[in-house]
């Protein structure tokens, strides 16, 4: 399609004309040459329209010629699309999203922090030591036969120092075995005072300089999660906006530095609400993500989404089919996401495997019936790859039986796959 | 126990929500577009034939007119919904049949516009932007609900409102004003509609009027697009009973001519940004062309680009609603919408007898 856009003219930074505003020459504006030869025409004209008429150059000519100059611009460089973006920077980040959103592969969700990490492995009884993260997480990269069923991995900082046991650092070894690297920045969990429950994440400040380490080490994406929970309070729409508006922040950042995006707002399981009321809050975040995205200028061809599947609360009373979630996914998806993002890969977010597989499953089949859904709808699991993992540990020890998670590791990866295809088999009943 | 619509709330009835979904499907039929009639004046005028300006512009005329048009015979082989003005709803032709019924019994179905025009004294505090006027907010909400009441039991079964915004980089036009007041007046017009079984056809109209190139064009598209969608999302509009009526992207009457390509990519681009695959249908509008081009041919040839380049990787329909360009053939576009459209192959008056409309509430 390249050869069909006519070049635009190039932009350059220019310093904006001097004029007779004090305020349009204060300072440097990138901009294209012809808009702002037509801006410091508006003001020239306004101002000499008015020294024609009385004479001299009035102060409420000069701030006339600034506001309607103000608004130009505001309104131009509003919704640019990633306009900042080289063509070689857009083709990079588009290539990476390619090669994620691969059909019947998916990501594995390795990005739990030495903290989070050590609480489940204090669980099994293991012993939280570098070393111990460092070898279980190579089994989950460097296990035979995964990189056909991974797209993508997406790590802790500490992982993307780390080395296998032939010295090579994780993120080159699997770029080796054609998994794409990604990292999840360091964030914080901050409650929004007076709103009972809400949380924003902090992480924007010091994001660049750290994206720049990151992708250093090799990272080609990342990931930032913000949880929303629905109960009878939240979400609220301050705090909906405020979410959404930093990953939009995040994307753009993102972008700049050379990384693809993975927006993840995730609204957790946890509470008694019905699948209807999960669709509605489900649409109302989403699109506030689109919309906040689309303003900042983020360019939505080079970004991607994981995000919860719609489901009922974990406590609600009424009983869903699979099929019944798969379709309220389908109809939510189609309602409110860009034809441009490539591909949604969804959390498990405390789903078993089986219960997550099954559903993705559904999604997958339903999606080839139900009409157009131009999507890759894949996985990005942790939990429910790694609990039975680590349920593997259980009354070894203190040892991590390696050999063996490997191979039920390979067999869940397996199964994940399908489901990202819509060929699982299920054996379980499909009652929730 | 299945959840109706797939788990959307229920806001309105199921058999309202399908009728909806239906009447939406087959508007959206492959190759076919919507025929603009909704003219407040006689639509002879409009081809700009210096024999046809004579004719007296009254309603026994208009009807005569438009009742000939839609007995066309096969015109529901490349035309799937006509949309009428209020006017012709409720007449009947010379020979006394209903308009409505000629539509219906010609296979097609009768749409009705619903809005009421615009002020072009505009919205104070809003700059003169190329259309001459201060950008305007269009009227007719207020007994919105009873006409497509009564449209519906006439035989309507979809609607349209137009809303016009105005670009001019150099004010910054659209403003953030008329983008906000243009798309809630859309979605609470959608609303309303689907409230009363109309599919309702969504038109924020982008003028070409200015000297801007298209690559402004895309942009401000794309911006109020994305606020169409969010604002239809929050008045609960049900997308797969509603279709879209936008601009193309292309350059200002007056700016740097865009190849056809280059409209079908940025175009298609935008939309595959903002529109969600929920919605069954893009009809394209025809609107102003300058002067030294033929209107309809321009439009045929864009959308047979949009087709062919960017064939199964659009989840809508993509079609026509053309007033002013259907004019003289609307074969040529049912081949558009179909990618297969052969520049100059319809017969065309050419561009000798283009008037150039004065845009504005028609």
């Amino acid at each position: 399609m390249e050869v069909f856009v006519a070049a635009r003219p190039q932009v350059v930074p220019v310093q904006a004309p001097a004029g007779p505003s004090g305020l349009a020459g204060s300072r440097p504006q990138r901009g294209n040459a012809a808009l702002t030869g037509a801006l410091a025409a508006v003001a020239a004209g306004v101002a000499g329209a008015s020294a024609r008429r009385r004479g001299t150059i009035t102060a409420a000519a000069k701030c006339r010629g600034a506001r309607i100059a103000r608004k130009a611009w505001r309104a131009y460089r509003n919704c640019h699309g990633g306009e900042h973006l080289s063509p070689e920077r857009k083709r990079q980040l588009e290539a990476i999203c390619e090669k994620i959103a691969t059909p019947g592969k998916g990501i594995t969700a390795t990005d739990e922090g030495p903290g989070t990490i050590g609480d489940r492995f204090a669980k099994v009884g293991v012993e939280n030591t570098e070393e111990h993260r460092r070898v279980y997480r190579q089994m989950l990269y460097e296990t035979p036969g995964v990189n056909n069923y991974l797209s993508a991995a997406i790590l802790d900082p500490e992982t993307l120092h780390q080395k296998d046991d032939e010295g090579v650092l994780f993120p080159r070894a699997l770029e080796q075995r054609g998994i794409i690297c990604g990292v999840k920045p360091h964030l914080k969990v901050y409650e929004l005072p007076g709103a009972l429950g809400d949380t924003v994440m902090q992480g924007l400040d010091s994001l660049a300089m750290r994206l720049r380490e990151y992708k250093e080490a090799g990272a080609k994406f990342a990931k930032w999660r913000s949880p929303l929970q629905i109960s009878r309070y939240s979400p609220t729409k301050a705090a909906i906006e405020a979410n959404m508006r930093d990953l939009a922040r995040f994307a753009l950042i993102c972008q700049e530095e050379g990384l693809v995006p993975m927006v993840e707002p995730d609204i957790i399981m946890k509470g008694d609400h019905d699948l209807e009321t999960a669709v509605a809050v489900n649409v109302e975040v989403q699109t506030n993500l689109y919309k906040a995205m689309l303003e900042h200028g983020v360019y939505m061809e080079g970004a991607l989404l994981k995000t919860n599947l719609v489901n009922p609360g974990l406590s609600c009373d009424t009983e869903y089919m699979v099929e019944e979630i798969a379709v309220a996914n389908l109809m939510t998806l189609r309602r409110v996401t860009p034809v441009a993002i490539k591909g949604v890969n969804f959390l498990s977010g405390g789903q078993s495997l089986e219960q997550a597989a099954a559903r993705l499953n559904a999604l997958n089949k339903v999606k080839q019936v139900k009409g157009s859904c131009p999507w890759n709808l894949s996985f990005s699991w942790s939990w429910a790859l790694q609990a039975p993992l680590l349920r593997l540990c259980e009354g070894k020890g203190g040892k991590l039986p390696l050999k063996e998670m490997s191979e039920l590791y390979l067999k869940e990866l397996a199964i994940a796959s399908a489901a990202a295809q819509g060929k699982y088999e299920e054996r379980e009943s499909s009652l929730r | 126990m299945p959840l109706a619509h797939g788990g959307l709330p229920s806001i309105l009835p199921a058999d309202v929500m399908a009728e909806l979904k239906e009447t939406a499907t087959k508007l959206c039929a492959p190759g076919k577009g919507f025929l603009a009639a909704d003219e407040s004046a006689g639509p002879w005028l409009r081809a700009g034939h210096a024999e046809a300006a004579k004719i007296p512009d009254v309603i026994e005329n208009r009807a005569a007119y438009r009742s000939l048009c839609f007995s066309t015979p096969g015109l529901s082989e490349h035309i799937s919904g006509v949309i009428l003005h209020w006017e012709t709803l409720f007449q009947d032709d010379g020979l006394g049949k209903a308009m409505v019924d000629i539509i219906q019994g010609n296979g097609m179905i009768a749409g009705i516009k619903v809005d009421k025009g615009y002020n072009k004294k505009g919205m104070w505090g809003t700059l003169v932007g190329p259309l001459g006027h201060p950008e305007v907010a269009t009227v007719g909400l207020d007994d919105l609900q009873d006409r497509c009441k009564k449209a519906y039991e006439k035989g309507a079964r979809f609607a349209k409102w137009r809303n016009v915004l105005q670009l001019d980089p150099a004010k910054g036009l659209p403003s953030d004003l008329a983008i906000a007041d243009t798309v809630h007046t859309l979605a609470r017009y959608a609303s309303i509609c689907q409230s009363e079984g109309l599919v309702p056809i969504v038109e924020p109209e982008i003028v070409p009027n200015g000297n801007h190139d298209i690559f402004y064009c895309a942009q401000m598209t794309e911006k109020v697009l994305a606020a169409q969608f969010k604002a239809l999302a929050d008045h609960h509009i049900y997308l797969e009973g509603a279709v879209l009526k936008p601009n193309m992207v292309k350059n200002g009457l007056a700016g740097p001519k865009a190849y056809p390509e280059t409209i079908a990519t940025l175009t298609c681009q935008t939309l595959l940004r903002t529109v969600p695959p929920a919605v069954p249908g893009i009809f394209f509008l025809s609107g102003e062309t300058a002067l030294n081009e033929d209107n309809e041919e321009e439009a045929t040839i864009n959308l047979s680009t949009m087709n062919k380049l960017f064939s199964g990787k659009l989840p809508w329909h993509l079609s026509f609603s053309y007033g002013k360009a259907l004019q003289k053939t609307c074969v040529a576009n049912s081949q558009a919408v179909f990618g297969k459209y052969q520049k100059g192959s319809c017969a065309s008056v050419g561009t000798d007898g283009n008037v150039m409309q004065a845009a504005g509430p028609y």
